[in-house]
């Protein structure tokens, strides 16, 4: 199978999986969006594999680990701040913002945590000092 | 610090090989047609890896096909 095919397959199965996913939701219905996740995932793994063409190569994982670490930076900066402002505004007599705070301000933190443990095995893989 | 840049002659050597097309290249090396025409267009450094695997798709030394200037 070709890129451009499999690219078309990817669309049509994407299609299809939102289709569902909004018919389900529509009528409350939450029985069918996992299962339609799952098998649209095996499906483009299977299609994936048909394909005899290089998809990904290291240009793209370098073009995907600056991404991330813009991603990464914008995010961790844009939380912090848009977090403790809530947080502020929350102390100053507005509480329902005070949850949506917190909520940022520890998912920054699970990220920070997350992007250390992720460091920390790649510095050991690629021969780091332990 | 001094700025540095690696240039290549990939261009110049697909067509020295039967104008080899850069799909050919690619499929040749394992990477995408984009990183060949990125490398030729000088946007994008390979691995010493992938540098090697141009040279022998070329069957040259890596220093026939990269050139880095200080």
């Amino acid at each position: 199978m070709s890129f451009k095919s499999f690219k078309l397959l990817r669309l049509v199965v994407v299609v299809i999986l939102g289709i569902l996913v909004t018919w389900a939701a529509a009528n409350g219905n939450p029985w069918i969006p996992i299962p339609a996740v799952i098998a649209a995932t095996i499906i483009l793994l299977l299609f994936r594999r048909g394909v005899k063409e290089v998809i990904v190569d290291e240009r793209t994982f370098s073009i995907a680990y600056k991404a991330s670490r813009v991603a990464f930076v914008i995010f961790g900066v844009g939380a912090v701040t848009i977090g403790t402002t809530l947080l502020a505004l929350g102390k100053a007599g507005q509480p329902d913002l005070k949850p949506i705070g917190f909520t940022l301000s520890y998912s920054i933190c699970a990220l920070v945590l997350i992007y250390s443990i992720a460091y920390s095995y790649y510095n050991r893989k690629f021969g780091g000092k332990e | 610090m001094p700025s540095a840049r690696i240039n290549n002659r990939i261009r110049r050597l697909r067509f020295d090989h039967d104008e080899m097309t850069q799909e050919e290249l690619a499929s040749r090396v394992g990477c995408t047609r984009q990183t060949i025409i990125a490398l030729e267009q000088g946007k994008y450094v390979p691995s010493i890896e992938l540098a090697f695997k141009i040279a022998r798709a070329f069957a040259v030394t890596l220093e026939e096909v990269f050139q880095y200037e200080e």
